[in-house]
């Protein structure tokens, strides 16, 4: 095993490597496109640590639904307001940029000691899965079913906001309802139940 | 079920016959498939290109292209070449490093998806389990490639171009997932080997059309609005947009999206042919023919017409549906972005679920039929 | 209820016309792929062009009376008529005419009206040019007359539709001597 050996350590280094990179780059960048560019290129990094760890089917899920929909749609959003706007530099702005390196430093040191206090069951057998499918499935429905249905009341709850934010009327009632025949399109009306 | 031939399996053990170790075999033996690859999906292309302009000739009683190589096979390479050696173009106002990305990120993850495209029982690049659903996931990373390059080129075409590929290919990821997800209830697995293995008992009979005809049909309409084919390609909309995201390439960079699109479109092909029309298994099945002429099917010849046929078998279907989608192509006029977005989401999506959920039903009703 | 199910069969009504419709134009670009194409191949082959086509102007220098009836005429003035009065023989002598056909519209006006018929239509189209000034054709330039499709010899010349024998669709190939259709003779 001294090849795979090898390129798995390889490739961890640089995963690890673009993935912090790219973080960073995400931090530090004052262009918000290229936050939010480099921001896929932290999603991809991970999907390929989860591959290094046998998870394909987390991988394949990480780029569909992070890169391939939550990136899209941030960088959707930066698109559409693309408003260009000068923005004065504050009074006392260190004061903000010195809270935020702090509360980040302590969140840091949090997750550090977390992870270098929990006593990890590292096994250096390696278990060829067959299939991650079946497992992941299982606990979803077994032990981790309630956060799973509590993040799906979740989703639903951010789309019933959506729903509401967009069919918002913005048009007043009283000016002008009645727009002349030559300005419409010839379409047929169609009607809504209820309305 | 035969295994078929294993070439892989021959290639390490006839170097392990020489003296090197299986593990290097392996290693020296990788290049191969992804090469294979490469070639194949890009002559494809060729093929493709040729055939669309031949096809479309033909639709309008044109001839089409004619003096470059026999019937004018040689066109695709002219084309090629002639952008290859294009000069290379950055707006001044672009944003250099986001314009060159912009392409590369749309064709990478389309020639990736090649890895799980079988042309045979042993014909892959990887059988990895999660098969049709890595498709899916790559297939979502060419939006923000298309993004890119639409903000990168400082154009209110390019831009507005890359916001509706990017709506589109969001949209109709749904549906097409959805029925996706039918087709991998009935074979009760990810894998396109498996889901071939699924429908290869009783030739065109147990093709999965019969079973999800609904899904069949949903699938393609979204696999067309996935590669910007004709109906539905508003991200380049010439009379509106000039050319979409692309209105500011040009040479080499020009290529990588027209590549990227031609080679969608024979990948959609072929996953149309393996999740519905049977993938590499004839109309009848190679069993019933040897045994008809009275061969066993485990004699080494009948293999290897086997297996080409099989390569064969893919290629046509795949080639039949391409047919198909130029002929759409110029049947159908292009729709509104509103109807477009109404096709995906008012229509497609719950007639998606629907069906999924049918399929299920059925599947716990008629376990031998829906997947056993 | 019974509003939103009657929405629901209406929404599939038109559903399966739409996909009737779809269905008959797959089936009518079907069948135009197989009938034969009505390409002309350009350089190799052209079509003769009618008897009436309007082409590159001729002007015969000679004729020409120096009346400026075709400027009049022209809806752009286009013709220039450089002409000085010669006062021996009471006439006036035309130095040179030119006109610009990146300008005209061969709309034929000038040959319709000119007195001495000095200027007459060719079957010339073949006018692109580097540099559209080139287009400003002199006296001498259209005094050119142009090769006839027919006498070249580097050009298959086909008759166009209207010319053809009946029910005979094809340029290619006639047999010599083939009268049009509804000709007199
Ligand atoms: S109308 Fe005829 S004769 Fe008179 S100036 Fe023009 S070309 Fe000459
Ligand atoms: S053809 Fe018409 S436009 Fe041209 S010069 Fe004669 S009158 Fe003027």
């Amino acid at each position: 095993m001294q090849i795979a050996e090898g390129v798995q350590l390889v490739t961890f280094g640089i995963l690890s490597v673009l993935m912090l990179g790219a973080a960073l780059g995400v931090v530090l960048f004052a262009n918000i496109v290229y936050s939010a560019f480099l921001l896929g290129g932290v999603f991809i990094s991970m999907a390929g640590i989860y591959i290094l760890l046998n998870a394909d089917f987390v991988s394949a899920a990480q780029i569909l639904v992070y890169v391939g929909a939550v990136n899209v749609l941030i960088l959707f959003a930066i698109m559409l307001v693309n408003k260009r706007e000068d923005f004065k530099p504050l009074k006392n702005n260190w004061i903000r940029q010195g809270t935020t390196a702090l509360v980040c430093a302590g969140l840091f040191t949090l997750l550090s000691t977390v992870s270098l206090v929990t006593p990890w069951a590292i096994s250096t057998t390696t278990i060829p899965l067959a299939s991650s499918i079946v497992p992941l499935a299982k606990h979803f429905f077994t032990d981790f079913l309630l956060p799973f249905e509590l993040a799906s009341i979740l989703l639903l709850m951010s789309m019933v906001g959506a729903i509401i934010l967009a069919r918002r009327d913005f048009l007043p009632d009283s000016v002008g309802t009645s727009t002349p025949d030559s300005l419409t399109l010839p379409e047929r009306p169609r009607e809504l139940v209820g309305k | 079920m035969n295994s078929g031939i294993d070439l892989q399996g021959t290639f390490i053990q006839s170097l392990s016959d020489l003296g090197i170790s299986a593990e290097l075999a392996k290693v020296l033996w990788m290049p191969f498939p992804m090469l294979l690859m490469i070639i194949g999906a890009t002559v494809g292309v060729l093929v493709n290109v040729w055939l669309e302009r031949k096809i479309s000739a033909a639709v309008q009683q044109r001839i089409g292209p004619e003096f470059a190589g026999p019937l004018g096979v040689l066109q695709p390479v002219a084309d090629g070449l002639k952008l290859v050696f294009k000069e290379d173009i950055t707006p001044a106002n672009a944003d250099p490093y986001l314009f060159t990305i912009g392409p590369i990120l749309v064709v990478m993850p389309v020639f990736i998806s090649y890895l799980i495209v079988p042309f045979g029982q042993n014909l892959v690049i990887t059988n990895v389990n999660t098969g049709v659903f890595l498709w899916i996931a790559f297939s979502s990373v060419v939006p923000i490639g298309l993004l890119m390059s639409g903000y990168a080129s400082n154009n209110k075409y390019s831009l507005i171009g890359g916001l509706r590929a990017a709506a589109q290919s969001i949209s109709y990821e749904i549906p097409l997932a959805l029925s996706v997800l039918a087709i991998v209830l009935m074979s009760n697995s990810l894998s396109t080997i498996d889901i071939v293995e699924q429908q290869s008992g009783y030739g065109i009979l147990s093709w999965n059309v019969w079973r999800q005809p609904v899904g069949f049909v949903i699938f393609w309409i979204s696999a067309l609005a996935e590669c910007e084919r004709l109906p539905f390609d508003l991200p380049e909309a010439e009379e509106e947009l000039v050319a979409g995201y692309q209105t500011e390439y040009s040479g080499m960079k020009f290529a990588l999206f027209y590549i990227a699109s031609y080679v969608n479109l024979v990948l959609s092909a072929l996953l149309v042919a393996i999740l519905y029309l049977g993938g590499w298994s004839s109309p009848i099945p190679i069993e019933v023919l040897s045994n008809l002429i009275g061969v066993d099917p485990a004699t080494s010849w009948v293999q290897v017409v086997d297996a080409s046929l099989g390569i064969g078998m893919t290629v046509l279907k795949a080639y039949f549906l391409v047919f198909l989608a130029i002929i759409t192509r110029w049947t159908v006029p292009r729709v509104r972005i509103d109807q477009l977005l109404n096709l995906g989401w008012k229509f497609l999506l719950p007639i998606a679920l629907a069906n999924l959920l049918i399929t299920a039903a059925l599947k716990l009703a008629f376990p031998t039929a829906f997947g056993g | 209820m019974l509003k939103f199910l009657k929405q629901v069969i209406d929404y599939g009504k038109e559903t399966a016309q739409a996909a009737k419709y779809i269905g008959q134009g797959l089936a009518v670009t079907f069948d135009h792929m197989q009938r034969r194409p009505v390409t002309v191949q350009y350089p190799y082959e052209k079509l003769i062009p009618s008897e009436r086509f309007r082409g590159r102007i001729h002007f015969e220098f000679d004729k020409c009376i120096s009346c400026e009836v075709c400027v009049r005429v022209c809806p752009i003035n286009l013709p220039v008529v450089d002409y000085e009065f010669d006062k021996a023989s009471k006439k006036k002598k035309l130095n040179s005419y030119s006109i610009d056909f990146g300008v005209c519209i061969f709309c034929g006006n000038c040959v319709e009206y000119c007195p001495t018929n000095c200027l007459s239509m060719t079957e010339e189209y073949e006018l692109s040019t580097f540099d559209r000034h080139e287009l400003n054709y002199d006296s001498v330039a259209l005094g050119r007359l142009p090769t006839k499709v027919t006498d070249d010899p580097m050009v298959t010349a086909l008759r166009t539709m209207a010319y053809l024998p009946k029910g005979v669709m094809s340029p290619r190939d006639l047999p010599a001597g083939a009268q049009r259709a509804n000709s007199n003779e």
